[in-house]
């Protein structure tokens, strides 16, 4: 791993992102741009029960609908492709894009309905009758891990896929040996990231060149062999085409349900397919939920609130099927003990089916309502002792000498400086003046409160968690890769492998081509082709891209000037090593003579005889790069699971009125280190985004099911997104700890601000109410919850006094 | 979600007059909102076809309604089941009828559950929706009388 020690000219320049240009003006191509002839379009028929056998499904009214083409049952479907991939070693639950048999959870797609047009297919869809018999059904996680529930999926024999507890280090020495121990629970509600755009795609099977063609708003990790193996055909049969911008995902873009029934109706109906879902398929049954937790904590420290060693349960409701969503619980393993020196660790990771929607990933992978938790108890240590909420925090924090830090679980954090970055939060943000104002606020009879949250964006997307959840999934790597070519008129387009999910990629490769080629980015093309041109890479999953596709275009842009420079040493009669390059140009130190750019391109392309003996013509590089420290499989439930490990420090102050408690925020201000940034605007825009996204999960956001197992919240009317008026003015503190592992010293930021704004936020409602003897556990924490919790504090107060 | 509905309701008609209009599906399709045609399948079993409009969506409902413990004139037991694209419910509910004066006076009460699409997007005004839906049909049986129609509908 080396780092960069010149001067940066293009990476952490204050350079616009070149992709915002044509999303701004409203020219990006997304997959509803995807116009074949004579495509198909699909609508869904959901089932109405949580879990139901299907007697009978008919579907002769909706055939004789106008334009109507095919109407496809599960038990159709079945016969021609295999199930969906499953992370886990979980066999017998079996999931396939419709309902088999059985519907497990309100809003599972039973029938898929394909007509001329997309509302020919809706109104067909509202004809299809199917036959029920209603069976039992489990909500609740908890509820559904005990013996005595309802099977989700009966041949599995129970609704837990998983449960493995995890010991790192002395826990139980380390509890006896402390004098204090305090236990809690908290509990993360069921909320996601919410794409503008739903998930869609387009498929077309050409059966006379045996391809299938997909274009998909994607950000699933193997997505083209997932598609294969499902339908059985060869994995390079099948083309995903990646020039598709993708709006909006930050997980949730799955999409390998969808495309697989899509594809099959391609195949079976010879014509194009397309299925765009609606919002209501969206949020019923595409893949738009997240990380449902249960979290019970104890931890053991002493009277100056060290804390030595925590105990962690987290049960996760993951709904009817398996998928990756159970991995969930598997990536916070490699930031456990957060920032903090917590020397010993036991975690229990519980993932629970129920007659839910099917979880999928959302930013962080698990990470933020670990996050949560930990910081719970964190401030719940420090009320114990009666300490300060920032000094504990600086008490527990690693030092910035100590890295890289072996924290119990088997990762080494890369760098950090903690302390630093907190102090520069409170000059920046007037502490003392802060606290003034929270108690000003106080006294005039409004409820105000300071949320502080510390903690760590794991970054770099190995995929560790894998073999530490299932032991027979022996992954150690989770590549990326990059290639450069320069043309015979010396222009430069550099391939990347994925799409990207507005995360500037483009920006990105271009950057750190530039500035290992020292050539003006703008100059520089970027292109993805298509998955079957494509060279091995992941999607931009786990905060990752900085540092692996940073990392592939890095490498590969250093082994072409290292062609370059061969070039010209082979000119001037030198070794590689005693030439300079410098802005496309090499130079003989010794005569000052210089080889061009333009004279180094036409070597290169066109005088074979003057190349240096064995190299090939042309200038093209590729490096396909392994995650940095990803070097070998878990042992003994320890793992090195991602190599960087970004540093953020939240600040709040929030205000709300006592009967009508919608919070106000006051004052936000973030402290944030992710090493050296690549692009300033980008690494702005995901951290504000991810802040608005916490407030979302800490106030606002919830998939909420009643007793009946249906769904309540299948519009915006009642899942409630941040606005304007909620997400205030957010002030954000730069620093930089370079991590070491990395080519430039960069860490991730595309999970930045959402991995601890809910923990700060509910700090500071928990601070508001503190005066009163109240908290909350509970995420999110709703207005109503707020101002009942309120009434009731008083009306009790006021039966104590009388 | 579970919804309960009750209530009394006074109808300008003698009691003998009100329990055969409960029993005439004819004047039940013209009362029931939302009701396109009732069908008798067997005795007290009928066919329904509706279509409604709750909150932000719409769409078709067709169920089944029995009619179960009749002591005529006067009780009645109500079971009803269906799903369409709205959603699904069941319900139970019973009625009787006595009389109030020259009128009638009909006191139902009913519990039902109802899921899917319904259950969901229109789940915080369902309760006043079903009132609402109540009220109408009471106002179209009152005008039953008001106005006799005589035999089936046209």
């Amino acid at each position: 791993m080396s780092q960069q020690p010149v001067a940066l000219r293009f990476v952490s320049s204050n350079r616009r992102v070149r992709e915002d240009r044509r999303f701004v003006a409203g020219h990006g191509r997304y997959v509803a741009d995807v116009v074949l002839d004579g495509m198909l379009h699909v609508a869904l028929v959901p089932s109405q029960h949580p879990a139901a056998k299907i007697l009978a499904i008919d579907t002769s009214a909706a055939l004789k609908m106008p334009g109507v083409v095919h109407a496809l049952t599960g038990d159709d479907l079945v016969r021609a492709v295999d199930p969906l991939m499953n992370g886990l070693d979980t066999p017998k639950v079996r999931r396939f894009p419709l309902a088999v048999g059985q519907v497990r959870y309100a809003g599972e797609w039973v029938v898929a309905v394909v007509a001329e047009t997309r509302a020919q297919a809706e109104d067909a869809a509202e004809k299809v009758r199917v036959t029920y018999e209603p069976l039992p059904y489990v909500i609740d996680g908890e509820e559904a891990a005990t013996d005595a529930s309802p099977k989700v999926h009966p041949e599995h024999g129970t609704n837990v896929l998983l449960d493995k507890t995890f010991v790192w280090g002395d826990v139980e020495k380390h509890f006896a040996e402390s004098p204090r121990h305090l236990s809690f629970r908290v509990v993360w509600g069921r909320n996601s990231t919410v794409p503008i755009e739903t998930f869609g795609v387009v498929a077309r099977w050409d059966a006379w060149r045996e391809m299938l063609e997909v274009w998909a708003s994607i950000q699933m990790p193997k997505y083209p062999d997932q598609i294969a193996r499902a339908l059985r055909i060869a994995a390079n049969n099948v083309r995903v085409h990646q020039d598709v911008d993708v709006g909006g995902s930050y997980g949730v873009k799955r999409g390998i349900k969808q495309t697989v029934l899509v594809s099959h109706l391609s195949r079976i109906l010879n014509r194009p397919v397309r299925l765009i879902e609606d919002r209501l398929e969206n949020m019923r049954a595409g893949d738009a939920h997240g990380p449902e937790r249960t979290f019970d904590v104890e931890v053991a420290f002493n009277d100056d609130g060290i804390v030595k060693s925590m105990k962690m349960k987290a049960l996760d409701n993951v709904g009817a099927y398996a998928g990756r969503s159970p991995f969930q619980l598997g990536k916070p393993v490699g930031a456990i003990v957060g920032p903090y020196k917590i020397e010993s660790v036991q975690y229990r990771a519980i993932a629970v089916l129920s007659n839910k929607a099917a979880q999928e990933a959302v930013r962080g992978f698990g990470q933020s309502p670990t996050n949560y938790a930990i910081e719970a108890a964190i401030d719940k240590v420090a009320a114990a002792v009666g300490l300060d909420r920032i000094e504990i925090r600086r008490r527990n924090f690693i030092r910035s000498h100590e890295f890289p830090y072996l924290i119990p679980s088997g990762t080494h954090y890369d760098s950090g400086d903690y302390h630093t970055v907190v102090s520069k939060v409170l000059a920046s943000a007037d502490y003392e003046a802060l606290v003034k104002e929270r108690d000003a606020l106080r006294a005039s009879g409004m409820m105000a409160g300071i949320g502080i949250a510390a903690c760590l964006e794991p970054s770099g997307g190995n995929s560790s968690f894998e073999p530490l959840l299932n032991e027979k999934n022996t992954t150690s790597t989770w590549m990326d890769s990059c290639r450069i070519n320069i043309d015979g008129l010396g222009f430069v387009t550099v391939t990347i492998h994925t799409t990207s999910a507005g995360q500037g990629h483009e920006t990105l490769a271009a950057t750190v081509v530039g500035e290992v080629l020292e050539i003006d980015p703008d100059l520089i093309r970027i292109v993805r082709p298509d998955s079957l041109a494509s060279l091995p890479s992941n999607s931009p999953v786990g905060s990752r891209m900085a540092i692996m596709l940073g990392g592939a275009c890095y490498h590969a842009a250093e082994k072409l000037k290292t062609k370059l420079k061969r070039i010209g040493a082979h000119q001037f009669g030198l070794s590689a090593d005693n030439v300079v390059y410098a802005q496309g140009g090499v130079s003989d130190p010794r005569s000052n003579k210089t080889l061009s750019w333009a004279e180094l391109v036409n070597i290169g392309h066109r005088q074979f005889h003057a190349l240096p003996a064995g190299m090939e013509p042309g200038l093209e590089t590729t490096h396909v790069m392994q995650v940095p420290t990803g070097t070998k499989l878990p042992e003994n439930g320890r793992v090195q699971m991602y190599p960087c490990h970004s540093f953020e420090f939240h600040l709040v102050l929030l205000t709300f009125d006592p009967e009508i408690a919608k919070p106000e925020i006051r004052k936000y201000v973030i402290g944030h280190d992710c090493g050296v940034v690549i692009n300033p605007h980008i690494v702005k825009g995901m951290t504000l985004g991810g802040i608005a996204h916490g407030i979302g999960a800490a106030l606002l956001e919830e998939f909420s099911y009643d007793s009946e197992g249906q769904l309540l919240t299948q519009s915006f009317m009642d899942y409630l997104l941040p606005s304007s008026h909620e997400v205030p003015n957010v002030e954000i503190v730069h620093h930089c700890t370079p991590s070491p592992f990395t080519v430039f010293g960069q860490k991730g930021s595309g999970e930045s601000g959402y991995l601890g704004s809910p923990a700060a936020i509910s700090g500071a409602i928990n601070d508001a109410v503190s005066p009163l003897g109240i908290s909350f556990s509970r995420l999110p924490i709703r207005i109503a919850a707020i101002s009942d919790a309120i009434a009731a504090a008083k009306n009790k107060q006021a039966e104590d006094y009388a | 979600m579970k919804l309960e509905i009750g209530g009394s309701e006074t109808i300008p008609a003698s009691v003998d007059a009100l329990w055969v209009a409960l029993n005439d599906p004819a004047v039940l399709t013209r009362c029931i909102p939302g009701c396109r045609s009732m069908t008798e399948m067997a005795p007290d079993a009928y066919k329904v076809e509706m279509q409604l409009r709750v909150a932000a969506v719409g769409g078709s409902f067709e169920g089944e309604i029995s009619l179960h413990d009749k002591e005529a004139p006067k009780v009645c037991g109500i079971k009803v089941s269906g799903a369409g694209s709205l959603g699904h419910g069941n319900g139970t509910a019973r009625f009787e009828i006595e009389p109030d004066g020259e009128d009638s006076k009909l006191i139902y009460k009913g519990t039902g559950e109802i899921g899917g699409l319904v259950a969901g997007v229109g789940q915080r005004i369902l309760s006043s929706v079903s009132k609402h839906l109540i009220g109408r049909f009471f106002t179209a049986l009152r005008k039953e009388f008001e106005q006799p129609v005589h035999g089936a509908a046209e």
